[in-house]
């Protein structure tokens, strides 16, 4: 009983761990340019499939690089991409939330028929590293606890970024007030870029991940999305702290009913909590850090 | 930091260019394209005025008033539409490669009927609220179902006039079970919500057998398949009965509450009206034409799945269609379901044999018009028809 509870922690601290990467660039995206971005899920899977392509022998045989090199590359690709996504659609957009969501949500489901023409609907394996350790009783892949490493150098970093760094500060400024960060001399356009490309590169990463764990497959933008949403408000909208702290309520309330009630009932018990916070609490757990005008 | 400054100037050079050229297409090529069709279409309007002001009369207070050419254009569709089971049978379109063929397009024209039935109910909340729901193939999906399970359950004998009132029953308590935790919140919340209840009851047609998981349940058809030209009246006829219906609505005092809900929350509950009520009202309504919209294509197929019924792309597509004809016009919904199912299942047919292809080239247009036309199409063409008939643009 033990050795179960001790294996159910061990693994919902590692999905929470790759929840967080992905709830923090959405959160981020909001926080600064105030755009719900539903294609957010997209970009995660273009991580994903990004590694599949420059890595795995069973997509594109010519071109098997090492992991390394595939990480990196989904890495800068999602950010280019995320870039593109801002210059090219939402920033015409983004006056009027309505077209946006509606504008994002269409491209997400646009990307997963592009997908499907290309790879069609299979679910496609990926792998970074064979290999599993044990690790009080609970078997650990290498790639979970790599996922793990990753998640919180990338939050560390981030976190340093933000408050210690002028650029870093600027985004946390205009995020505050965007009007006083623009008298103070900053660059709102720039910023917002820098946003995107952060929070691109966070899916991306995150994306991989997720590929590592459950395949590459066209729909796989949909669950972490919900994900990211919840996260996201549980721990206030706009704060990182309160996504990474949201993301792991999250990996720990479904890896709980996985664990007693069943992998088909996975996603119910966090809607519950999603409804519990919207009614009671909603402005979440962190609300007022990123306070938006 | 120099190399994000290279794209931001490639990006910029890009767009004034872009502006450029569609500021010459404009001038060379649309506006005297535009006076042409001005110059033809004046005598069609002066020949309905007398018509439409017999019909402002006595109907403009249901439906709204319309000049002379708007009049006529209501009336070719709804003609079109009403023949479209005789001219439907072979049209002649162009396939390269093959050169001109003759094509039956009623089975398109009779499902597209279905999904101009859901286009409207998604219009009717959340195109006139703001209120933007990505969870409305719940509602239609939880019809569909609780027709299947009765049908699989109980007796595969129960007559439609058993089995339709429960499930359209079936779709109001779901969407009363949505909307309100849901609609007492402002802002995106209210979306998050649906988009989850999407994926949750996808899930839960895995997690429960009754409901057959992923090959889902078959049932028996009630409106034949073989017969091409009664099931599209046998669909066409409730479609129209609803459009006609939402019209009256949304020209009432409801559809003034809730076009004023999306433009200014506040001033609704400053005007001594709740708005939540009146939130959790047209969901209502919406839930109903939602439900009617399921029970339609339930008798039309053989087997309730979650890929047809629920995933969330169906949710999108509903959207899409609406967004195609413009929000917040009940029958700009309507068209636009016609423009897009006749694109992806006739038209975009004949050029592109892959699926998936097809509706990504599809996605990716409706993403073009949200962004260079986020009216619609055809609230751009009613107003163009409009000033023709010279009202004020």
């Amino acid at each position: 009983m033990i050795g179960a509870i001790a294996t159910a922690i061990i693994q919902a601290t590692l999905v929470s761990a790759v929840y967080a990467l992905i709830a923090i660039g959405f959160t981020m995206i909001f926080g600064v340019a105030g755009v719900l971005n539903l294609a957010h899920g997209a970009l995660l899977m273009a991580g994903a499939y990004v590694y599949g392509i420059v890595v795995m022998r069973n997509i594109v045989p010519s071109m098997t690089y090492h992991p390394a090199v595939g990480v990196i590359a989904g890495i800068v690709v999602v950010a280019i991409l995320s870039l593109l996504l801002y210059e090219l659609l939402v920033r015409w957009v983004e006056d009027n939330v309505v077209i946006t969501f509606l504008s994002t949500v269409i491209l997400a489901v646009a990307s997963t028929e592009f997908l499907v023409w290309i790879f069609g609907g299979q679910n496609i394996r990926i792998s970074l590293i064979e290999g599993q350790f044990a690790l009080a009783n609970a078997r650990v892949a290498y790639y979970e606890a790599i996922g793990f490493a990753v998640s919180w150098i990338a939050i560390a970093l981030l976190w340093f970024y933000v408050t210690q760094t002028d650029d870093g500060r600027s985004i946390l400024a205009t995020s505050m007030s965007e009007r006083g960060a623009q008298l103070t001399g900053v660059n709102i356009r720039m910023v917002r870029a820098k946003t995107w490309i952060i929070a691109g590169a966070l899916a991306g990463l995150g994306g991989m991940f997720l590929g590592f764990d459950s395949g590459l497959s066209p729909l796989m933008w949909l669950n972490p999305l919900a994900v990211a949403f919840i996260a996201v408000v549980v721990g206030g909208i706009g704060s990182i702290k309160g996504s990474v702290a949201g993301a792991y309520l999250i990996g720990f309330i479904e890896q709980i009913t996985v664990e007693l009630i069943g992998n088909g009932f996975r996603g119910m018990p966090t809607l519950i909590l999603l409804v519990g916070f919207l009614l009671f609490m909603p402005q979440g757990l962190f609300g007022r850090e990123f306070a938006h005008e | 930091m120099s190399s994000l400054t290279l794209i931001f100037t490639v990006l910029a050079a890009a767009s004034s260019r872009a502006s450029e050229v569609f500021g010459t297409i404009r001038r060379t090529i649309l506006t005297p394209i535009g006076r042409v069709f001005d110059f033809l279409l004046a005598p069609v309007d002066r020949a309905f005025r007398p018509l439409a002001k017999v019909f402002n009369r006595t109907l403009g207070k249901f439906l709204g008033t319309v000049t002379g050419l708007q009049l006529a254009f209501v009336l070719t569709t709804f003609l079109l539409l009403l023949t479209g089971g005789i001219w439907g049978a072979s049209i002649i379109a162009f396939e390269p490669g093959e050169g001109l063929i003759a094509l039956d397009i009623r089975r398109p024209l009779a499902y597209a009927c279905i999904w101009a039935v859901f286009a409207m109910g998604w219009d009717i909340q959340s195109g006139y609220t703001g209120y933007i729901s990505f969870g409305h193939s719940v509602l239609s999906g939880g019809a569909a179902y609780t027709t299947a399970v009765l049908l699989n359950e109980v007796s595969s004998t129960l007559p439609l006039y058993v089995t339709a009132p429960i499930s359209v029953f079936a779709a109001v308590v779901i969407g009363l079970l949505i909307a309100l935790p849901s609609l007492r919140l402002q802002g995106p919340y209210f979306s998050l919500i649906t988009f989850a209840a999407v994926l949750l009851f996808f899930q839960a047609t895995r997690a429960f057998d009754i409901l057959g998981g992923s090959a889902g349940l078959r049932i028996t058809r009630v409106i034949p398949a073989a017969d091409s030209f009664t099931r599209y009246y046998l669909l066409l006829i409730p479609m129209l009965l609803i459009a006609v219906a939402l019209t009256v609505l949304s020209r009432s005092n409801y559809g003034l509450i809730f076009t004023a809900i999306r433009e200014n929350e506040d001033a609704v509950s400053a005007a001594g009206i709740n708005p939540t009520k009146f939130k959790i009202w047209s969901f209502l309504i919406s839930s109903i034409v939602m439900g009617i919209g399921g029970v339609m294509l339930t008798a039309a197929v053989s087997n309730v799945d979650p890929t047809q019924f629920v995933q969330v792309d169906r949710s999108i597509e509903m959207i899409a269609m609406a967004v195609v004809g413009g929000i917040a016009t009940v029958l700009g919904a309507m068209g636009g379901a016609f423009v897009f199912f006749l694109l992806k299942e006739v038209v975009l047919n004949l050029f592109i044999d892959e699926a998936a292809l097809r509706l990504f080239v599809l996605f990716l247009l409706v993403v073009l018009i949200l962004v260079f036309a986020r009216d619609g199409l055809f609230r751009k063409l009613w107003h163009r028809l409009g000033q023709i008939g010279g009202e004020e643009p």
